[in-house]
């Protein structure tokens, strides 16, 4: 159980705080409700490039680490297709060193000629890290190119091309800023060793004087369903061919988001679950082998990935990979196995009440979702799934016309 | 309205507490640590064997020997195991480490009974079946054939081969044929001999109460089986520093390595070349990732690092440039290098460094199972809850000149390996 109490700020800025003694830290979460999926097509990447730019200073702190690191904490972020979220775990006496410096950036960033343009060199060296001269690097780029044609899930956070990141402009971060950096589009957590009326006093001095902004729309185009499977062969330098299917399937937001979930633990997640269990251990087909949900806010995808142990094609692997589907398809599961399912994520969930990182980030985005709430609520919305609604979500996701195939392929020029 | 000009003022950190974990010898002698906290209902089992690399008689049998523990006992398939583990929401796991073998419980305190009896089993009759053994090679040697596409991985191989040695335990290599010659016999041999009292510590954390440390007493009295203890092979190493380039044409990137043999936690330097590696690239605002990072652009990432094992150590400087700056990128850390051994850090920086240092040991005293970490790794290593005083100790009172004689001593250019992976070297 994860106590916590939340208020708005007269400019919009929603707070929880979650006060946990056992801690000598505090966790500081700052979520922006902003995301790739923000981005426009001709200029991808901008939010993840913005987000470093977040800590090249502001009007009052010449260097955001710099203060931060003599407080003895430690900060860091992530931008995703949804989100942006920045974080600092600090020792708790020094928590309002923290809050000084979130609320500076959030107030008003500095916008350096020179820390752009350095920035943007950095986040195309992490293009080239994290994608493209990483055997498998792009296969994101690929998937989701595949299963997106109107959604703006299509181009991966880092970006579609490296040009675009190039491309940026300093009018481009500066709008981007004014659009999406304000309070009221904005979720601020507290977790760890600090009372909720310390927190709330601290957080209104630092925050309470911020003006918001426009709250931005959001107007997205959805991804009609898909109408028939598509396929695609990519040829790279890699070592082992590679398999990858992805089925669209609910988004963070739908009620029936948490079957698709059980449904990925029940075919991937651990040593007992069926994939790994049939394709792996017992038939040796294949040397590795993931199945999991993206768990993005719009509707996502069902991932399934693998690679072929020597000797097997992907045909192969693809062909035992659907009668698995099909088992789960026509046969309910267990009850045993469903309690084990059941089992497993309330334990799960116990052991990420232990870090306090967790529980800032997980406050935050339940909020985003609609509720802090939803942190208690979650081992009992997996609790009351039933066998059939199971069997009913693999229905509907497991169909050829839900599915995007991709073949991997070592190429044959450098084979 | 704040005044936001001003900084909150910034109190420093001088608690650092490790609580004194208790310790009790099960019925066969076994040490067993209890680190008793924490509010939610788990806990974590750790029984650790000193079996790692220098324990091996063949290459890569410590970590084939771990990995299959799990696949198959005298009583239970591997199929059984994983299933009945985690139909209790248990994790079970054996984590690589280069020196030991541990086997990792974590349960949630109502099933412990439940898991305990397999393993057990675990424990004391694993069956190394041939079939999951072939089928651990087959895996490894195509994670391996992926591995080696990439420049970063083979920097790394290289630049321990070299510093350590290909023979040496903290400087082999895995290749496909290393895998190969693997025998399930090897396997048997290596759990037999240390599988054994005289070379086990076991670990207990979380919220326990005596009725569980007596029944895992009871369970692991039985389990873990008499024997001596095992002496390591670390052979003496005289190496001599040399530059090394790699050619991989069509990578994208450079990667870079540089490093030297270090030493382990027990060396008298030990405290102050802890910070000097923070000062150096230990921290987002470190030398290195200001100048390479920071001011030029030229990576994502660049760090350096102190690798202290049992009996050796080792330090590294680690990045991927961009193929344009390689040759910039290095005359700038032998210029940082260089500025290290030659100026006294300010005492802005220094108090920064140590600020952060500080920070960053209380976050890892932070929750039961982190604090349990860094007592297993002390206590493994034949230290005790008092070492986190005296490198605190250190943290806080060293000077600026002691930091520059550290430097001078370890630091020197002569002294350093370095290997290059790239296409244009």
């Amino acid at each position: 159980m994860v106590n916590y109490s939340k208020f708005v700020l007269d400019n919009g800025l929603r707070v929880v705080i979650h006060p946990d003694d056992s801690t000598p830290m505090v966790a500081v979460n700052i979520l922006y409700n902003v995301g790739a999926r923000d981005e426009s097509p001709d200029k991808t990447g901008l939010a993840h490039l913005f987000e470093h730019l977040m800590f090249g200073g502001s009007e009052n702190i010449e260097d955001f680490d710099d203060p931060i690191q003599r407080a003895g904490g430690e900060n860091n972020a992530f931008t995703n297709n949804d989100i942006t979220n920045f974080y600092d775990i600090i020792p708790a006496q020094n928590l309002e060193v923290a809050l000084w410096l979130e609320s500076d950036r959030m107030l008003s960033l500095s916008f350096d000629e020179q820390v752009l343009d350095v920035q943007r060199k950095v986040v195309i060296e992490e293009f080239k890290e994290s994608c493209l001269n990483q055997p498998y690097g792009d296969v994101w780029h690929h998937i989701a190119d595949m299963a997106y044609k109107v959604h703006p899930y299509q181009w991966p956070t880092i970006g579609k091309v490296p040009k675009h990141v190039e491309d940026a402009t300093m009018d481009d971060v500066k709008d981007f800023y004014r659009k999406f950096y304000n309070p009221n589009n904005a979720i601020l957590t507290l977790a760890g060793n600090v009372s909720v009326e310390k927190g709330r006093e601290l957080v209104e001095k630092w925050f309470g004087d911020i003006p918001p902004g426009i709250t931005p729309t959001r107007t997205l185009p959805q991804e009609p369903p898909q109408k028939k499977l598509q396929q695609r062969i990519n040829q790279a330098k890699v070592p082992v061919d590679a398999l990858y299917l992805a089925f669209h399937s609910p988004g963070r937001s739908e009620a029936d988001f948490y079957v698709s979930d059980l449904l990925s633990d029940i075919l991937g997640n651990g040593s007992s679950a069926r994939l790994y269990r049939k394709l792996l251990k017992e038939q040796q087909i294949v040397n590795q082998i993931d199945c999991y949900v993206t768990g993005s806010m719009d509707p996502g995808l069902f991932i399934i990935e693998a690679r072929p142990a020597e000797g097997h094609t992907l045909e192969e692997v693809e062909k035992l990979i659907w009668a698995e589907l099909e088992l789960i398809r026509n046969e309910l599961v267990s009850e045993r196995e469903l309690q084990k399912l059941k089992n497993k994520i309330e334990s799960t969930l116990l052991f990420s009440e232990m870090s306090v990182l967790n529980k800032a980030m997980n406050l935050a985005f339940f909020e985003l979702l609609g509720d802090a709430g939803i942190i208690n609520e979650e081992a009992q919305m997996y609790h009351r799934i039933s066998r059939e609604e199971v069997r009913d979500m693999a229905r509907k996701i497991f169909t050829p016309e839900n599915c995007n195939e991709l073949y991997y392929k070592v190429s044959q020029a450098t084979a | 309205m704040p005044d936001r000009s001003q900084a909150p003022l910034i109190k420093g950190i001088d608690q650092l507490k490790l609580p004194e974990p208790q310790k009790i010898l099960l019925g066969n002698g076994v040490p067993m640590y209890i680190l008793s906290m924490g509010r939610q209902e788990v806990c974590k089992l750790e029984i650790v064997f000193r079996a790692g690399r220098p324990y091996e008689h063949k290459q890569l049998v410590a970590r084939a020997t771990s990995a299959l523990l799990r696949e198959g006992t005298a009583h239970y398939t591997g199929r059984v195991i994983a299933e009945e583990m985690d139909y209790h929401g248990c994790s079970l796991k054996t984590p690589f480490n280069i020196d030991v073998t541990t086997i990792t419980l974590y349960v949630v305190n109502k099933h412990l009974d439940k898991v305990l009896p397999m393993l057990a089993e675990v424990i004391s009759a694993p069956s190394f079946p041939e079939k999951e053994l072939r089928s651990f090679i087959q895996r490894n040697q195509q994670r391996l054939q992926i591995d080696l596409s990439k420049s970063d991985v083979l920097a790394y191989r290289k630049i321990t081969e070299l510093i350590f040695g290909e023979q040496h335990p903290y400087g082999y290599n895995s290749f496909a044929e290393t895998y190969s010659l693997l025998q399930q016999e090897d396997l048997f041999q290596h759990f037999r001999r240390l599988h054994t009292s005289g070379n086990a510590v076991v670990f207990l954390s979380g919220k326990v109460d005596q009725d569980m440390i007596r029944r895992i007493d009871d369970t692991l009295s039985n389990a873990i089986k008499e024997g001596p203890t095992a002496e390591p092979w670390v052979p003496e190493i005289n190496a001599q520093p040399q530059r090394l380039n790699i050619s991989q044409k069509d990578s994208l990137q450079t990667a870079v390595r540089i490093g030297r043999r270090l030493f382990n936690r027990h060396h008298p330097d030990y405290a102050g070349g802890y910070v000097l590696n923070n000062l150096l690239g230990g921290y987002f605002g470190s030398r290195l990732m200001t100048n390479i990072r920071e001011r030029h652009g030229y990576t994502y990432n660049i760090y350096s690092l102190v690798d202290p094992m049992v009996y050796d150590g080792g330090l590294y400087i680690g990045t991927e440039v961009s193929n344009e700056a390689v040759e910039d990128t290095l005359r700038q850390i032998h210029i940082e290098l260089d500025r290290m051994r030659t100026e006294l850090v300010s005492e802005e920086e220094l108090e920064m460094v140590r600020n952060y240092t500080m920070g960053y040991l209380l976050s890892l005293l932070d929750g039961v199972f982190s604090m349990a970490e860094v007592i297993k790794t002390l206590y493994l290593d034949g230290l005790s809850v008092s070492f986190i005083d005296q490198l605190s100790e250190v943290i806080r009172n060293i000077s600026a000149e002691e930091l520059r004689e550290l430097a001078q001593r370890y630091l020197r250019r002569e002294d350093l390996w370095e290997v290059v992976v790239g296409p244009n070297v």
